[in-house]
């Protein structure tokens, strides 16, 4: 009897240990993806030849990331610009010596939820992570 | 009993292995997004053209304008306040500190070579530029990890 309980305490252990940090190297590597992802639309929507950052760019963008399994309908990707220009429009482009500030988000969903069951505090499911850059235009017109 | 001792032996050991490896993980991004943040600060210093000197046909940099773009972009890039303290909701918990902001305007003879015995940075420009080196210190989660600071580099040049 003993023996038993020792075992499944051992394989309760060893498989809580192997399954439980996977979680936090999920959330590490969507931050990075969403980090690398604002890198690069502002290295390409900032570089000479563009100055936008437009919806074509976005739903590109979202093709990628659903590659690497994200839902892309919860992306949300906020542009903003230090001219005053919405930063979205290829027409009217932003010039060089202004920032464009992009922002994407994504919810968390249920990557805590083991956390949750043993009682640590963490951020809710619809809360979002979230990656921000600026970068300044190169685009000369 | 000694199963026992021998489980819990084990789990510390790997709760420790985790702590370091999640760490150092976080660890290299930080660094990557240090280095990214510093790269458009100098890129946008490297931009703000003296409009007066323009006109006379010399590419050269506003001095102040530029000091001021390269602290305005590392500081949103990093979230920063006014003096580089970490705003809250910044990942960052201590001062980033600018070791060094150099511009090289239009007096200099181009190809111009910079090197920092120091810092063993060498960068050679080609056009007037901007180099600027900050001191970065990582937030480190677990105490497993010894405290990382980083010396970031980075130059650019005027586009033009």
């Amino acid at each position: 009897m003993k023996q038993i309980l020792v075992f499944i305490l051992f394989a309760a252990m060893l498989v809580w240990f192997m399954f439980s940090p996977v979680y936090k190297h999920v959330l590490i590597v969507r931050q990075a993806f969403l980090q690398k992802e604002v890198d690069y639309l502002l290295e390409i929507g900032m570089n000479g030849e563009h100055g936008y950052i437009d919806g074509g760019m976005i739903r590109e963008s979202k093709e990628r990331m659903a590659q690497h399994g994200f839902v892309s309908a919860d992306l949300v990707y906020s542009v903003s610009t230090t001219s005053g220009v919405s930063g979205t429009d290829r027409n009217q482009p932003v010039v060089r010596g202004n920032g464009v500030i992009l922002k994407i988000t994504y919810p968390y969903h249920r990557l805590f939820v083991i956390d949750r069951l043993i009682g640590i505090n963490v951020p809710e499911e619809t809360d979002r992570m979230g990656a921000v850059g600026m970068k300044m235009s190169e685009y000369v017109p | 009993m000694y199963k026992l001792l021998l489980l819990l032996l084990m789990s510390v050991i790997y709760m420790m292995m985790y702590a370091l490896q999640t760490d150092e993980e976080v660890a290299l991004h930080t660094l990557f997004q240090g280095k990214h943040a510093l790269n458009r600060a100098v890129h946008a210093a490297a931009q703000q053209s003296d409009s007066m000197k323009l006109a006379a046909g010399i590419h050269a940099i506003d001095e102040g304008k530029a000091q001021e773009a390269a602290l305005r972009y590392l500081q949103t890039n990093l979230k920063l306040n006014g003096v580089n303290d970490p705003l809250p909701g910044s990942f960052l918990r201590s001062r980033v500190d600018v070791i060094l902001f150099k511009i090289v305007n239009d007096q200099e003879v181009f190809p111009y070579q910079y090197t920092n015995a120091e810092q063993e940075f060498t960068v050679t420009l080609e056009r007037p530029g901007v180099i600027m080196l900050i001191r970065l210190e990582y937030p480190r989660t677990y105490s497993v990890l010894q405290p990382i600071t980083w010396t970031i580099r980075s130059s650019a040049e005027m586009v033009f």
